[in-house]
């Protein structure tokens, strides 16, 4: 088993050294003066060239992409032209807002999807399987700028439940950061008017960025419970006697639940790279955003940084799903040692 | 299929809002903070390093320069410099300090502050550093005495006075005590102030929202006793999302919405929408060195063919007209006789002269994706260009490009699409987006040449007398629009969304398209 992480982990190295490539030559291709548009529109050329000598936008390409990736070893993202920041800073301050938009989303998604999904089967073809259903080819057909428009319309401005945007209400100060993480530091700080805060703005973006995951969820695990509860082996225990409940949740569900896990670790990857139009939306301050931003500025540099960040949580999302494959089923962890 | 689809979402939109109940302005203890929601981030507010609307909203909120523009008509006056004089042959300024000038960490304003200050945009060679470094050397800079600093100029510069409110004054002992690698206080100053200003900062989440505090004893004192207690600049980028905060209440002030989006909250109760004649030109650059616009009479029949009353229809009839390359607010400003509006006859006559007297050709009309009026724009000229024969091809791309394109004489387009704002009301800040210097900005994408107005440039900007100037600026307006380097478009009026209990706005045309000076500001409610 170890042999099989450690395998894993030196592709993964592999896998993230060639998105390291690929970023770098695309950014640097793309039309665009990263080095005019941060200078200003009136800029002389003596500035233009003053910036590009600053951030070494005239070196030739190999060695703009050595310094790069020798930065990237001591966890240097470089600087961004537009915010003169360091990269890193920025992805400290942005990511973990996604992460946790992404985060909460997919549990969601999760606790409401799988046990739907199962419920659709078991009950299939009756109100709660044409119910699922619907929420499930609604989920994949909404798109999500429209709801979260839609969610904000009515449950924001018209009913006045819950706040338009934002993380926080404008005078509430965020907690000194332990994890960066909002939800998590306003809890370890004992922060509860922030937490709850935090949490009321979390509800609308949570939701809107969860509904295509709990759908594609739904789908696919409804879609293996049935397949699953037809399996002999399903049979069998039944014949046996054993409960309902028990064959289902604890046999069937089991089964079911490796494509399922397939699916929730491309979704999570999936996701954490496609929260922008949720986070336009809601104004929540996260990393596609911030990506965004970056890459109408061509200022490429938070790009790569972005990107890269997004393709290892992809990553460790896909080796932690092929290691929760092998807990699921006992066949795999023999075949992996 | 789009504009039903909008019209749909603005009807249910303004079905849930109205009768939305208007909640106030944010406070804190007893101070009453006002609320700007604007979709442009401030990635730095350091004052040698850029400016933009929203940058330059911030920097001068928190920093004072030695003079200031003052109102609509953009008066000059006196801020931390009391008085100034200047040598016969326009050289030499020397600026006379107030006293009680005090940056907000308590240590005085000094001449030496002001000359550090001037050196280390000088140095560094960014943000505001162009519109001086032709004239103004470090070494020309001298400290008189504690409160007097002198500027000699390489050559006399007669804008000098105009660009100098853009020049902020810092703090040099809290700025190098944050020096981090000879970088001269830049990382520090991204997101921290060591300026005199109205303000300073109490939060900076980038990506977010800003928030300032007032300075109650600020040195110059405030112009009410209602002034803001502080102004939250919060970033809202989704237009309906701006529109609703406005309406409910949520925000004072909303910068950047549709034209038809001020309409609509102008009819809200507890919303005014102030209007002011702007000095943003929006002109279709066309390019004078290659292709057919090269041709001065094809460019001339485009000009006679082109409807101008499309753009006041554009914009709802927000906008005006221009009627000389300079805009209206611009010092010597003269109208042009006989300023090109449609005439078809004219249009055609020009295109008989013309290489091509038959039309039969494309041309290419960039402008930026996702702006709606510049598209419309974009339809317009194609309808027109079409009764001359002439065919236009629509590219919408992002501003990267644009400006990419435009930085060759061989990329740019036919047509660009271009809205400006000068920097000042001075003319030189009009005249020289037509000097050979401009090529290769966006806004110098004409890549005009004409050696007599070249030379009347320079020798208006190095003329010190005003009465010398003017005729100068004059001759020049003339001549450049006889060349026609662009379709001259409108000037769009300014507006914002306020909520009524907002007082003591103060517009100036040469402030950029959102940005709005918070230091007189009230808010007068219970």
């Amino acid at each position: 088993m170890t042999r099989y992480i450690a395998g894993r982990v030196l592709v993964l190295g592999v896998l993230l050294f060639g998105l390291l490539c690929i970023t770098f030559v695309i950014s640097h291709v793309i039309p665009g003066d990263p080095a005019r548009l941060a200078a200003g529109p009136d800029a002389s050329d003596a500035m233009v060239r003053t910036l590009r000598a600053q951030y070494g936008l005239d070196r030739p390409l190999g060695a703009q992409f050595v310094v790069y990736t020798r930065g990237l070893l001591r966890g240097d993202f470089g600087l961004s032209l537009r915010s003169r920041n360091a990269v890193a800073e920025d992805l400290a301050r942005f990511f973990p807002n996604t992460l946790e938009l992404v985060t909460l989303s997919l549990l969601l998604a999760i606790v409401v999807g799988v046990p739907l999904g199962m419920l659709s089967a078991v009950y299939r073809d009756t109100w709660i399987d044409h119910w699922s259903r619907v929420m499930s080819v609604s989920g994949v057909a909404v798109p999500a700028f429209w709801l979260g428009l839609m969610l904000q319309l009515v449950i924001a401005l018209h009913l006045g439940w819950l706040p338009l945007g934002g993380r926080l209400n404008l005078t509430t100060a965020l907690p000194q950061p332990i994890t960066h993480l909002l939800l998590v530091d306003a809890t370890l700080r004992g922060e509860w008017a922030t937490l709850g805060d935090g949490l009321r703005h979390a509800v609308l973006p949570v939701v809107t960025l969860c509904f295509p995951a709990l759908a594609s969820i739904l789908r696919v695990n409804r879609a293996e419970m049935i397949e699953t509860l037809h399996q002999d082996y399903i049979l069998n225990a039944r014949a046996q006697g054993l409960g309902g409940v028990r064959v289902v949740a604890k046999y069937a569900l089991r089964n079911a639940m490796i494509p399922t896990l397939t699916m929730i670790g491309l979704r999570y990857g999936w996701m954490l790279g496609g929260t922008l139009l949720v986070e336009s939306v809601f104004d929540w301050p996260g990393i596609g955003l911030y990506a965004v931003n970056s890459a109408l500025s061509s200022d490429f540099v938070p790009v790569m940084g972005v990107t890269l960040v997004i393709g290892l949580n992809f990553m460790l999302a896909n080796l932690l799903v092929d290691l929760g494959y092998a807990w699921l089923d006992p066949r795999l962890r023999r075949t992996a040692a | 299929m789009h504009h039903a689809l909008g019209l749909v979402v603005l009807l249910v939109f303004l079905t849930c809002v109205a009768g939305a109940p208007a909640v106030a302005f944010e406070r804190v203890g007893d101070r009453k903070i006002l609320v700007f929601v604007g979709r442009q981030e401030v990635p730095t507010i350091d004052p040698s390093i850029k400016y933009d609307w929203s940058i330059r909203m911030m920097q001068q909120s928190v920093y004072d320069a030695l003079v200031k523009y003052v109102g609509p008509s953009a008066e000059i006056v006196p801020w931390l410099a009391e008085k100034w004089e200047t040598s016969a042959d326009g050289r030499t300024w020397t600026f006379h300090l107030a006293k009680n000038a005090r940056f907000h960490n308590g240590d005085p304003v000094t001449a030496e502050a002001v000359r550090w200050s001037f050196a280390r945009t000088l140095k560094l060679n960014q943000g505001p550093s162009w519109m001086l470094s032709d004239f103004l050397k470090e070494d020309g800079i001298k400290v008189v005495n504690a409160t007097t600093v002198q500027f000699t100029l390489t050559q006399p510069f007669g804008p000098f006075l105009s660009v100098v409110p853009w020049w902020y004054v810092m703090n040099p002992r809290q700025v190098m005590a944050n020096e981090q690698n000879g970088d001269a206080g830049q990382k520090w100053l991204t997101t921290n102030e060591a300026g005199s200003g109205p303000f300073k900062i109490k939060r900076w989440q980038p990506g977010t929202l800003y928030e300032l505090e007032a300075v109650d004893d600020y040195w110059k004192g405030w112009p009410s006793r209602d002034h803001v207690g502080g102004v939250i600049y919060k970033l809202v980028r989704e237009a309906a999302a701006q529109r609703a905060a406005i309406i409910r209440g949520e925000a004072d002030i909303a910068e950047g919405l549709t034209p038809d989006d001020y309409d609509q909250v102008a009819k809200m109760p507890g919303v005014v929408v102030p209007e002011f004649p702007g000095m943003t030109t929006f002109g279709l650059k066309m390019n004078t060195q290659r292709g057919a616009t090269k041709d001065l009479n094809l460019r001339k029949a485009i000009a006679y063919a082109f409807d101008y009353d499309a753009f006041l229809k554009i914009y709802n009839g927000h906008a005006v007209l221009e009627d000389s390359p300079f805009p209206k607010a611009t010092k010597g400003y003269s109208a042009v006789p006989g300023f090109y509006r449609q005439d078809l006859n004219k249009a055609r006559e020009y295109l008989a002269k013309s290489a091509y007297p038959t039309g039969g050709i494309e041309l290419e009309y960039v402008y930026f994706d996702g702006l709606e009026e510049e598209r419309k724009m974009g339809l317009v000229l194609i309808d027109n260009l079409a009764r001359l024969g002439l065919k236009v091809k629509m590219t919408a791309t992002t501003w990267p490009n644009m400006v990419a394109r435009a930085s060759k004489v061989e990329t740019s387009p036919d047509f660009l699409a271009v809205f400006t704002t000068p920097v000042s009301t001075d003319p030189d800040a009009v005249a020289y987006q037509y000097h050979k210097s401009s090529w290769g900005k966006y806004y110098g994408s004409s890549y005009y040449a004409n050696d007599a107005v070249w030379a009347l440039i320079d020798q208006a900007r190095t003329t010190v007398k005003w009465a010398d100037r003017a005729p100068l600026y004059t001759d020049i307006q003339k001549k450049v629009a006889d060349d026609v380097p662009e379709i001259f478009g409108m000037l769009m009026n300014r507006r914002w969304g306020m909520r009524d209990h907002v007082k003591g706005f103060s517009f100036s045309p040469v402030r950029f398209t959102g940005e709005v000076d918070l230091y007189p500001l009230a808010i007068i409610a219970k």
